[in-house]
């Protein structure tokens, strides 16, 4: 993957005072994305018939540890995203290179998680018959959108500088609700198996 | 100027979940994708999986190896075509199965199990089961339901896979569910109500317990 090594991820350019408000589409684009992607997937999970097998991985007894164990992975790095993001906005002290730890700890977090998702919506669906099973479909797909609203942020500059600590926190406790409401209970009900 | 990174992340993600998908969907309609489950028997140790023993797990009377009965024993697999899942239970020589696609096909079928391993197992509306007991461990054969027939391979299930059955009244409507926990996790179930059936919604595999139309059910282990 081609990385633009100098690409800022704080200290926007500070805004020409020529042009006041920055244009509408800077948040609706990523906002109508985000809505977007998070309806596409809820829409996907509930038309498609749930497979209910789906590919599994060489040394795990079941597809249900395959996963927990990949969103604890993830999950790890996405608490190593809250830390770096600290460092970076000079909340924690850090090293220089807090901002690519922030950004690869976080593609990793994403593409760790994105087998998980696929497996959960090939094979299990959105699926509404208990509360933990409602708010993770509810939640695992408004996580999608809401990290691909946080991405299409990045690219805009110019942002209040609120927004993307608020997006990128709410990105993190979304993930958090969607592994405490999957992965914790999988480990919960049928022991730490691999 | 724009900052690709982020941007590029995002296709990532999308060409990973597709290409995933693509692998699902290709290898799951497949007739051996049921092969990749089978080689290995679940002799995963685990130490605290199920803390609580639920009604079934009647230790197995140690065999005399003279006599050699059938042992009792939970068998649950898919048929050859991925189209059903199907799951025996064995209990004193006798043996319950089901049969369910998990949308509107199911069947009940109950029967003998020779000395030598055979079942010959019927159910209602001409439903049929032919099956071989091999070494305890597996159970191959063919089932006719519906008219159709299918192959299918059931391997020895450990709890908490196996076969759940609930029967109940809520408000006034006869409720009868049966549902295949297969070892995966993965659950096949129709909920049959006033003998309309449709798909069922998943139990705990744990306790038994499941939501039906509002009230809370326990689907208990089914034995012939």
């Amino acid at each position: 993957m081609t990385v633009d090594p100098n690409a800022a991820t704080q200290g926007f350019p500070t805004p020409s005072p020529a042009h006041g408000r920055p244009h509408p589409a800077r948040y609706l684009v990523p906002a109508l994305v985000a809505a977007a992607v998070a309806l596409a997937l809820g829409a996907y999970g509930k038309v498609h018939d749930p497979a209910g097998t789906a590919f599994n991985l060489a040394g795990f007894s079941s597809t249900g540890a395959v996963k927990s164990w990949l969103a604890t992975a993830a999950f790890a790095f996405a608490l190593v995203q809250v830390v770096s993001a600290l460092m970076v906005y000079g909340r924690l002290p850090g090293p220089g290179w807090s901002g690519a730890l922030h950004r690869w700890s976080g593609r990793a977090a994403f593409l760790v998680s994105v087998p998980v998702a696929v497996h959960c919506l090939y094979a299990l669906g959105y699926q509404t018959y208990e509360t933990r099973v409602l708010w993770h479909s509810l939640l695992g797909c408004f996580f999608f959108g809401a990290f691909s609203a946080k991405m299409l942020l990045l690219r805009s500059e110019r942002l209040p500088s609120w927004l993307l600590p608020i997006v990128g926190g709410l990105v993190f406790a979304v993930f958090t609700i969607v592994w405490l409401t999957s992965a914790l209970w999988f480990f919960r009900t049928f022991g730490v198996t691999t | 100027m724009k900052r690709p990174g982020p941007l590029l992340t995002l296709l990532a993600g999308l060409v990973l979940g597709l290409f995933l998908l693509t692998l699902n969907a290709t290898t799951g309609t497949k007739p051996a994708s049921s092969s990749y489950q089978s080689p290995k028997p679940y002799q995963s140790p685990k130490p605290s999986a199920s803390p609580s023993p639920t009604p079934t797990s009647t230790p197995s009377p140690a065999p005399s190896p003279s006599a050699t009965p059938i042992p009792d024993a939970d068998y649950a697999g898919r048929t050859d075509d991925d189209s059903a899942a199907i799951a025996v239970t064995l209990r004193d020589g006798r043996a319950i199965a089901y049969f369910c696609d998990g949308r509107a096909e199911e069947a009940w079928l109950k029967g003998p199990v020779a000395e030598d391993g055979t079942l010959r197992l019927t159910g209602k509306n001409g439903a049929r089961l032919d099956g071989t007991l091999k070494e305890g461990k597996q159970i191959r054969g063919t089932v006719d339901v519906g008219g159709a027939h299918h192959s299918f391979t059931a391997d020895r299930a450990k709890k908490p896979s196996g076969l759940y059955r609930a029967t109940a009244t809520v408000r006034g409507a006869t409720i009868d569910g049966g549902w295949i926990v297969l070892k995966d996790g993965s659950q096949v179930g129709i909920l049959t109500r006033d003998g309309k059936p449709s798909p069922a919604p998943r139990i705990d595999p744990e306790t038994g317990t499941v939501t039906v139309d509002g009230q809370q059910l326990t689907a208990r282990p089914a034995t012939p």
